[in-house]
């Protein structure tokens, strides 16, 4: 059932990669954040119960609520709607995320045996990762930068997931506050770029640099 | 005491908010700055006896690096003093800035103490959050996009630093990620060596990120340059050596799993890489605050190189890192100075510092010549030590480079330096300056001339209670 939703988690890096309506970006964050919270809640068998369900509710809530929410209301204030002048055509950037995922799939298939991993968990997790870091590198509007950035997390997120011997629950705790913020602080610097700059285009941010 | 030590400024946080007075808060960092000065003296010179922290603790590695953090920050708050008297800004303003400077200095005095790689994971991204809102002080177009560039940058850094934590846990059975506990469990073969090995060439270039080596240190020039110059002196003096001690211990773990030749030559590749492209930077560099922040580049490459290298660098990696933090945090605090007189950050605008203010000009000269190692500067006995250990080593060719890097360096900086300090000045320039000479209260001389004191006196005489911490640091490298 876990492996379903973790297919799941990894298809929807391919609908990313596709669309250039921010919109429906926000709308991959929420349906991340539950498969996530539905992996969470299957997951986890023998740890005290208290950890987990403050754990799972935490996912669900900052991961799936507030953080979408969150980034739905910079993307009115901002008026942005889309971010279509991505370097590669959505069609190459498919094909492109789909090669990863699949990598991801094969390299998990050759982990079976190993010690300490779930390899469907390490496979998908490591592609989501890729894929996420290389959209940050190919989109143009800071706001698709941050919710790349939060894909990525989710994907480190899974990947913490994979590992038998499990993250002390004080850790992941923390890792969820401290990408929250760091959520709500880029989101923050979105709406003054918005001000300053007029739009939220990533080529403003060059001013800075040694040669003139 | 470490409880005090975290606690209070989490309250004085809390006051600060509440209150919502500029003067009050100053205040609290005040006494901030003195009671983390008293208690962490205390606790590095054994006057009290701290029982071991399951989250928090002092031992023989961070004893140093809390002392130049408490110390460097205690300096700092004293120029603060006399600087934010001139800063035009609302009360609310004023009041974030300083409650953001406490949380700042509680995240790092939290990620130098604690005993969990978790833990300082979750602390140093902390830093970057805290430190964000003081790079964007200035509010001006070129500060947020340096604020931008920082915590998008590092916090992508530190995430892959956390695939780094995930794939040591993976590595051993040991379910922990307590420093001393992994430490203990090496020799026995618990830990699977491809695992490990990975792990820290993620925790290298994450926490590498945050500690400013190239190939990921494109933030750093920046915000160090955007920030006021009390926050620049605090990032590279202290936030760069709470990200390297992480990777210290990490790399320890490493050497006593037995495999830590790859994580040498890696640490070797990242250090001369700082080297090379504070060279090429530094040789047209435009902006004096620029140029100090390269130069902070340059410092952690030559960490890094220490680090890697055995015997007797590992000492001098030490020397290098007290050395490094007080002349720079002196220079960055000068060239706020300078810039308050100038109002300008292009090197092309400044010219005869000497003339205009006689104190700041010499601050400014004996700053370069602290941090180019020039003796009797402690830096000048690390570097030897260096250089030194890589002819013993038979390293010649590696200390070849190392060398002409320097001097390339050297060459960049003091030709900025004495083109700043020397020269004339036009009719028009001198009048601006003189109206901004009443903004410079002794408060912004003498943090500087203590903190050059120090680093020029260490050169000569190590005191043997702070020279059994040093051996006792460097001793944990191996």
């Amino acid at each position: 059932m876990e492996n379903g939703f973790v297919i799941l988690f990894g298809l929807s890096m391919l609908y990313l990669s596709a669309t250039s309506r921010i919109i429906s970006h926000i709308r991959i964050l929420i349906i991340q954040g539950i498969l996530l919270f539905l992996i969470c809640l299957l997951g986890y068998k023998n740890t005290p119960l208290l950890d987990i369900a403050f754990l799972i509710i935490e996912t669900l809530a900052v991961k799936a609520i507030v953080i979408p929410w969150f980034l739905y209301k910079i993307l009115k204030k901002t008026n942005t709607n889309r971010d279509d002048e991505a370097n590669i055509p959505h069609f190459y950037c498919l094909v492109i995320s789909s090669m990863v995922l699949l990598a991801g799939f094969l390299a998990s298939n050759c982990m079976t045996g190993m010690k300490n991993i779930a390899p469907l968990y390490f496979g998908i997790s490591a592609s989501v990762i890729v894929i996420s870091l290389w959209l940050i590198t190919i989109k143009h509007k800071i706001v698709s930068n941050v919710i790349e950035f939060i894909t990525m997390e989710n994907g480190i997120f899974l990947l913490s997931l994979s590992v038998a011997s499990e993250m002390p629950v004080l850790v992941n705790l923390g890792v969820l506050l401290d990408v929250f913020i760091a959520v709500y602080i880029l989101g923050l610097f979105v709406r003054e770029i918005n001000k300053e700059f007029k739009d939220l285009e990533v080529s403003h941010l060059s001013e800075l640099k040694d040669y003139e | 005491m470490i409880n005090l030590l975290m606690i209070f400024p989490i309250i004085a946080g809390i006051l600060m908010l509440l209150i919502r007075h500029r003067g009050f808060s100053k205040f609290l960092l005040n006494v901030y700055a003195i009671l983390h000065f008293i208690i962490s003296s205390s606790l590095v010179f054994n006057i009290v006896n701290e029982p071991q922290g399951s989250y928090f603790a002092i031992d023989g590695v961070n004893k140093i690096f809390l002392i130049i953090l408490s110390f460097v920050f205690l300096m700092v708050t004293i120029y603060n003093n006399g600087y934010s008297k001139h800063i035009n800004a609302s009360n609310k303003k004023m009041n974030h800035y300083f409650i953001m400077i406490t949380a700042f200095v509680f995240a790092m005095t939290g990620a130098i103490l604690s005993t969990d790689l978790g833990i300082a994971w979750i602390l140093v991204e902390g830093t970057t959050l805290t430190s964000a809102y003081l790079i964007y002080f200035n509010r001006t177009k070129s500060s947020i996009e340096a604020a931008w560039k920082y915590v998008f940058i590092c916090s992508i850094g530190i995430a892959l630093a956390f695939i780094g934590i995930i794939f040591l846990n993976i590595s051993s059975d040991l379910n922990t990620l307590n420093f001393a506990q992994l430490l203990e469990n090496t020799s026995g073969g618990e830990f699977n060596t491809f695992w490990l090995k990975l792990s820290f060439v993620f925790i290298l270039f994450g926490f590498g990120t945050k500690m400013g080596l190239a190939p990921a240190h494109f933030w750093l020039p920046d915000a160090h340059s955007e920030s006021p110059s009390p926050i620049s002196a605090l990032l590279s003096a202290t936030l760069l050596n709470s990200a390297y001690l992480v990777i210290l211990r990490v790399f320890n773990i490493l050497c006593a799993a037995g495999d830590s030749f790859y994580g040498r030559i890696m640490l070797l590749i990242m250090g001369f890489l700082s080297l090379f492209v504070t060279a090429v930077f530094l040789y047209h560099i435009k902006n004096y605050k620029r140029m100090l922040a390269y130069s902070s580049i340059e410092n952690m490459g030559i960490l890094s190189i220490g680090t890697a290298l055995l015997g007797a660098a590992h000492y001098a990696v030490i020397l290098h890192l007290i050395g490094h933090s007080l002349a720079k945090a002196s220079f960055f605090l000068t060239s706020g100075n300078v810039l308050e007189l100038y109002e300008t950050k292009r090197i092309k605008q400044v010219s005869g510092l000497m003339s205009v203010d006689k104190k700041t000009g010499w601050l400014w000269i004996l700053s370069l010549l602290g941090i180019c190692a020039f003796p009797t500067s402690i830096l000048f006995i690390s570097e030897f030590l260096i250089i030194k250990t890589m002819i013993s080593d038979g390293h010649y060719l590696m200390c070849i480079l190392f060398a002409l890097l320097l001097t390339v360096i050297l060459y960049g900086m003091a030709k900025v330096v004495l083109k700043m300090t020397f020269g004339t000045l036009s009719e028009e320039k001198q009048e601006i300056i003189k109206e901004n000479r009443n903004k410079i209260t002794v408060s912004m001389y003498i943090p500087q001339v203590i903190m050059l004191t120090v680093v020029f006196i260490l050169g000569i005489y190590i005191p043997p209670v702070l020279n059994e911490i040093i051996k006792a640091a460097a001793g944990f490298l191996g």
